[in-house]
């Protein structure tokens, strides 16, 4: 394929993945004019404080997102390095707790944690309850991250760096950490997506948030399906960004370093060049 | 005595259990027919098709679980489409065309890790277009591709539990039930030991075959 052969190509697929969402909106309209989303369920739309009161539940499920992607960071650090170079017994125990809370679904977390905090007689806000079964899950999954992204710098590195006299917490911090950072970056984005995602799952709980709002607001107008739609749009347009914005952080690693880590969920092609 | 909860309800956990087990399976069928086509279409297909099939993978990807499962409880009821009312067929649906969305990116990035060059070499030597997919695409694009999916089926089984949702009658749901009911913390010990009885096993022989494909390649 010549290379003009290959961006017309690459423009069609473009102009393809704008036929997809015309296709969408085209199903959403053709069941409009069937009859089986009347016009009239869209209508409440039209009045700006049904987007505001979205707003305000978008608003908790950011609070909610940010607040435990920067706890499961914080956390995953220590966790991954315990999992490397832990003695034995501690090891064993960071291991069955990474493995068993991977092994559970996130809702089973979150309604677990929500519906039994309050037995245990601490009372914080369903909110700060779900975000902590969120920090729990995703901490756990960042620390294989963060563990394999250490694991992937080449062992002489950390040696000379020893021979040259740094201790162990200045060498992590100067010359693993850093170089492992910038491999990670990706699937640390993708393991964002999975959380902002999972950030619905709370509205189970009764947690306030976009989800939450949304219900409240389609039980009062009585328009599930539509307004289900203009949810499913705004988490789209969130983590799509965030999608592209690690696709950006990918392509612009030098070409010399080896493959970035991949997270859970992120299945980027392995293309040859 | 500890378990006497469970034991009393032991009937319904089973037939939650079966639930969890149809909708994981029947899933995963959805997402790999859906998968193996809209990969190939990705790859093979004309770029206005393949754009389209690009567009299904990332919408479907970016939103939660949760919102396509009441999207299509609430436009299947009688209410609207009136396609069905039944939530396990409903969570089948949703839950397969979200992992098929996993699933084509995975089974596109093992059509795309087979060196185009060795293409042109079968092509050369004769093998028609069904050859050279059969023998040598194929076997090398199965060993990249098993791993990820194996990931997926595991997602997947933790993905069912969100059924429960759209009140499908599978293992959180029963088991959230009969918590309400008993004011017992078994129940919720029991939903754990049961997903866990699913995830555990599958993530060993998973991280078993990566090993051994790994090593054969």
């Amino acid at each position: 394929m010549t290379a003009a052969a290959r961006a017309l190509g690459r423009g069609s697929m473009r102009l393809g993945a704008y036929l997809g969402l015309v296709i969408l909106v085209a199903i959403i309209i053709g069941l409009v004019a069937i009859g089986a989303l009347p016009a009239a369920r869209w209508a409440p739309f039209a009045d700006v404080r049904v987007w505001w009161f979205l707003g305000e539940g978008l608003l908790a499920t950011i609070q909610m997102g940010v607040a435990a992607l920067v706890a499961s960071l914080i956390l995953s650090v220590p966790l991954a390095l315990a999992r490397i170079g832990a003695p034995a017994p501690v090891r064993a125990v960071i291991v069955g707790w990474i493995e068993l809370v991977r092994a559970t679904p996130v809702l089973a977390l979150v309604l677990g944690i929500v519906l039994f905090m309050p037995r245990t007689g601490l009372n914080i806000p369903p909110i700060w309850a779900a975000t902590l079964a969120l920090t729990i899950y995703t901490s756990a999954v960042l620390a294989e991250i963060v563990r394999a992204g250490i694991l992937s710098i080449p062992r002489g590195e950390v040696e000379a760096a020893r021979s040259l006299g740094l201790p162990y917490a200045a060498t992590m911090r100067l010359v693993v950490l850093p170089q492992a950072l910038a491999r990670m970056t990706p699937a640390i984005v993708s393991q964002l997506i999975t959380l902002v995602k999972d950030t619905s799952l709370a509205s189970i709980a009764a947690v306030p948030e976009l989800m939450s709002f949304a219900r409240s607001s389609f039980t009062f107008y009585g328009n599930p399906v539509e307004t289900l739609f203009v949810v499913a749009c705004i988490f789209f347009v969130i983590c799509y960004t965030l999608s592209r914005i690690s696709r950006r952080l990918e392509l612009h690693r030098p070409a010399d370093v080896m493959p970035p880590v991949l997270g859970e969920e992120d299945l980027q092609p392995v293309v040859r060049a | 005595m500890f378990g006497g909860v469970i034991l009393d309800n032991l009937d319904i956990f089973a037939q939650a259990y079966l639930t969890t087990v149809i909708l994981a399976v029947g899933a995963m069928a959805l997402a790999l027919a859906i998968g193996t086509l809209a990969a190939s279409i990705r790859v093979w297909g004309p770029p206005l098709a393949s754009g389209v099939a690009g567009f299904y993978v990332e919408f479907f990807r970016n939103t939660p679980l949760l919102v396509q499962l009441f999207f299509y409880a609430t436009l299947f009821a009688p209410r609207n489409l009136g396609i069905t009312s039944d939530p396990a067929v409903v969570a089948i649906i949703g839950l397969g065309v979200y992992t098929g969305a996993f699933v084509t990116e995975a089974i596109r990035s093992g059509i795309l890790s087979v060196d185009p060059r060795q293409l042109e070499a079968a092509r050369s030597l004769g093998l028609n277009q069904v050859q050279t997919l059969r023998l040598v695409v194929l076997p090398q694009a199965i060993r990249t591709v098993i791993p990820p999916l194996g990931n997926l089926s595991i997602a997947l089984v933790k993905n069912t539990s969100i059924a429960s949702a759209i009140s499908t009658r599978e293992i959180l749901f029963v088991g959230l039930l009969v918590q309400s009911r008993t004011f017992s913390l078994e129940p919720f010990v029991a939903i754990l030991a049961a997903y866990w009885s699913l995830t555990i096993p599958l993530s060993i022989a998973v991280s078993r075959l990566e090993r051994r494909l790994a090593f054969s390649r």
